[in-house]
């Protein structure tokens, strides 16, 4: 066992950890359950959390590696900016829901790395968030929705 | 297991020195491999907090300076790399998604040594030599030396790499083309990475040609880059050049096709690759 120290949604978390924990069960042990495991070997995207502002699998992320790092889960970021939640439920980017944390968070870290993307642009950047449901047209439609109002 | 932060190189190797011990990069392969328990390290030395792997540096005559430690991300934005290796840029932009790119670094890329990845095949096109430092003190291995077999490479488990170097060949032309018919975030079937130099006059001086997935490491396709040297550009010169490199893979049936798919797919993932780069 360890402990952790990291900056979780702009608030210290201290926990103690298995050497080999997860950030993904990490998370979601300490109440954060936004953040979900998908595929779990890094393919799908739905564990996608903010580390130091870039999207990381959590599935695949060992917690020990990021200490004293700024995460930021689902939860943090839609508090934090109303128009990424707003602009999901307004294209309604999503169906059942399961890969939607997911692509929230990474909508949100394209809009850091390349506000300004195009449809392409856009649709390359998500294409690591599979979804099922949607076919993808409503959720490049939030995505373009969520840059506009940036 | 324990999970340690050395703060410089040296402090790094002594961790190394004890066997069971493994360095950490990005540990996209890592996190997957220990999650998996496909291995069971006592000791992960993570390189994150050393500042001597990290840095692109632009060094005139002396090429290129990627540090171990260089995020694939960092590659892409980075202006060095987009104006001056496009290829590099180009091939650490179309690795699985953007989550891995985030934190997977050029020095796991090369160490990994899954021939499927995209880096390596580019690495070798553009000569580019891999600086490794351990117990017995440092050496610089060109990658055309660098990978073994399957996920073996010329460093020990002992030493580390602390740089990518990459030598500055003024009006090099350079590509890569990676074929994925499944899906675009997939490994690619076939990668294809050329680098060449024409003169005044149209005709080549020097090509490279390297290829991932076909065979159990990167590979460099000599005979057929040695075929077009001196020759002018033409349809014919890079079907034939393609042709000798699809001999020259060992490819090996599964998923992403047949030993004799992939084969033919060189030949035409090569030939268009030829044109797009060295075509007058
Ligand atoms: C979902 C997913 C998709 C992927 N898709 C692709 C793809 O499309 N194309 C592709 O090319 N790759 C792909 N990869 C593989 C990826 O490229 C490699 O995992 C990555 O480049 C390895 O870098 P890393 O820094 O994360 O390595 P790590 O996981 O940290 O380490 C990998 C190996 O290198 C060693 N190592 C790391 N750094 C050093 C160093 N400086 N010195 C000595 N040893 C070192 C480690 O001990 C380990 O053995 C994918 C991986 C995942 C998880
Ligand atoms: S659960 Fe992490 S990428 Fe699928
Ligand atoms: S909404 Fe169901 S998987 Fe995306």
């Amino acid at each position: 066992m360890m402990q952790l120290e990291i900056m979780l949604n702009g608030e210290p978390l201290s926990a103690e950890i298995a050497s080999d924990a997860l950030l993904v069960d990490v998370l979601r042990l300490n109440g954060f359950t936004g953040t979900k495991e998908g595929c779990g070997v890094g393919v799908c995207g739905v564990c996608t959390v903010l580390v130091n502002d870039l999207p990381v699998a959590s599935c695949i992320t060992l917690a020990a590696l990021v200490e004293g790092s700024q995460i930021w889960t689902v939860e943090g970021l839609t508090a934090k900016d109303e128009n990424l939640l707003n602009a999901f439920v307004e294209k309604e980017g999503m169906q059942c829901g399961i890969c939607t944390p997911g692509q929230v968070v990474s909508c949100y870290a394209l809009g850091l790395e390349n506000p300004k993307a195009n449809e392409e642009e856009i649709r390359e950047y998500m294409s690591g968030n599979l979804c099922r449901c949607t076919g993808y047209v409503t959720i490049t439609e939030s995505v373009r929705q969520y840059l506009a109002s940036k | 297991m324990i999970i340690t932060r050395p703060t410089s190189v040296e402090a790094a190797l002594e961790e190394l020195a004890d066997e069971n011990s493994l360095a950490v990069g990005g540990g996209t392969s890592i996190g997957l491999m220990v999650k998996n328990r496909l291995i069971e390290p006592e000791r992960l030395v993570s390189l994150n907090g050393i500042a001597a792997l990290h840095g692109i540096e632009e060094r005139g005559e002396g090429g290129f300076r990627l540090g171990a430690m260089t995020t694939l991300h960092e590659l892409i934005h980075s202006p060095i790399v987009t104006a001056s290796l496009p290829s590099l840029a180009f091939a650490a932009a179309r690795v699985g998604n953007p989550r891995v790119r985030s934190v997977a670094s050029i020095g796991g890329a090369i160490i990994h040594g899954d021939p499927r990845q995209d880096l390596p095949p580019v690495l070798l096109s553009l000569d580019a030599i891999a600086h490794v430092v351990g117990p017995r003190g440092g050496r610089e291995i060109p990658l055309a030396e660098f990978f073994l077999g399957f996920m073996e490479s010329a460093a020990e488990e002992d030493e580390l790499v602390t740089q990518v170097t990459v030598p500055l060949r003024t009006g090099q032309r350079a590509t890569y083309t990676r074929f994925t018919p499944g899906s675009e975030d997939d490994y690619p079937t076939v990668g294809v990475a050329v680098a060449g130099n024409l003169d005044n006059e149209g005709v080549i001086t020097g090509a490279k040609i390297a290829l991932g997935g076909v065979d159990a490491t990167a590979i460099l396709a000599h005979e057929a880059a040695e075929m077009l040297v001196g020759q002018r550009p033409s349809e014919g010169l890079f079907a034939e050049a393609a042709a000798v490199a699809a001999a020259a893979a060992n490819p090996s049936d599964d998923q992403r096709g047949s030993e004799e798919y992939k084969r033919a797919m060189v030949a035409v993932w090569t030939r268009r690759s030829l044109a797009r780069c060295l075509a007058l």
